[in-house]
């Protein structure tokens, strides 16, 4: 038996999402049974089967070190809180604190 | 109207309603213990399909050829067919009715009856019972997938030492009840006679024949696939030792209390 990894799509704009993982002794079999276990309430229009096998995997100690470097995520909050500053001093004053 | 219909009409379309509810009955049976958990899920769906012919066909016998009379068939009248007590009233083929405790023997009769059966929605798709027509364009479209899950299946298996030899002692144990399938019904003649189907069924038996030596090559010598000579029919109207139980598990719930209203 094989483990292969089954992404399905919707037409549309969509992309290819993960639905799961079946066991299937080939190819053809593996197509087959997909189409009864995920595909059996027209759930999506379009399927892929990758043999896990095929798939390259990043273990987690390569993954991770990226883990820890706040500054590299620009979520707006800084900005978000020099504008309030901003905003709060012109009520107060009655001037453009820009 | 519809197309033709009389009490022979009705036997032709009842026999291809019990075989098709039947299969499906069987096929579902291995929701939970089939092989592995992915087969499970579609053996038991393909049989589901042939429970959808089943009730198809069985509307178009409840409606006497429109499915669709008064405004569609109550399910309480499809019952009534397919869950009948009486069996002298069932015309189905031994081959759908025997127990088969393995899953060598559900494969390999799955193979041989979806074989045939799509030999059959052939010869009625140009029926001038236009209901008959429709399901049997409706049945192809699943069909081809039932051939290819079947097929798909034996290309693994038939090859590999242990499994192989395990599927051809199937083969030699049903192709006999295999052949019943082309046993006509007495109401087959005037099918034939009113374009209700093409031709009769054993006339196709030949090219079954050809396609079960190509799959399973192997010596079918001893069995008799020749649709002249071979055993007397039963023209559908005996029901086999396997029956009985089969019935009473289809209709378990069912007898838990007659007097229940579904």
């Amino acid at each position: 038996m094989k483990r292969y990894e089954v992404f399905l799509k919707k037409d549309g704009r969509d992309e290819y999402r993960h639905a799961g993982s079946l066991d299937a002794p080939d190819d053809e079999l593996a197509l087959v049974l997909a189409r009864e276990s995920y595909l059996r309430r027209a759930e999506a229009d379009r399927l892929w089967l990758v043999d896990r096998e095929h798939l390259v995997v990043g273990n987690t100690d390569f993954v991770a070190p990226n883990a820890d470097k706040p500054h590299r995520h620009n979520d707006g909050e800084r900005i978000a809180e020099r504008r309030k500053r901003l905003r709060e001093a012109q009520k107060y004053t009655g001037e453009d604190a820009s | 109207m519809t197309g033709p219909w009389n009490a022979d009409i009705r036997e032709f379309v009842l026999a291809f309603a019990d075989d098709e509810h039947l299969m499906g009955q069987q096929h579902t049976e291995w929701i939970g213990v089939a092989p592995f958990l992915e087969e499970d899920l579609a053996f038991s769906s393909i049989g589901q399909d042939e429970l959808g012919h089943a009730a198809t066909l069985y509307a178009i016998v409840a409606g006497e050829g429109d499915p669709n009379r008064e405004g569609g068939i109550d399910d309480r009248r499809l019952d009534a067919l397919a869950f009948d007590p009486d069996p002298s009233r069932w015309r189905s083929a031994h081959l759908v009715e025997a127990t088969t405790d393995d899953w060598a023997h559900a494969l390999v009769r799955h193979w041989l009856y979806d074989t045939a059966e799509q030999l059959r929605w052939e010869l009625v798709a140009e029926s001038t019972l236009e209901p008959l027509a429709g399901a049997a364009a409706r049945a192809e479209r699943e069909e081809w997938f039932h051939r290819r899950h079947a097929d798909g299946l034996l290309d693994v298996l038939l090859p590999a030492p242990g499994a192989g030899d395990r599927l051809r002692a199937a083969l030699t144990d049903l192709l006999p009840l295999a052949v019943g399938l082309f046993d006509p019904v007495a109401g087959e003649v005037q099918a034939v006679a009113s374009g209700v189907t093409i031709a009769p069924f054993d006339s196709r038996m030949p090219e079954w024949a050809d396609r079960v030596r190509a799959r399973f090559d192997g010596d079918l010598s001893s069995i008799d696939l020749s649709p002249s000579d071979r055993a007397t029919p039963t023209g559908r109207t005996t029901r086999s030792n396997a029956f009985g139980p089969l019935l009473s598990r289809m209709r378990e719930v069912l007898d838990l209390d007659p007097a229940a209203i579904w």
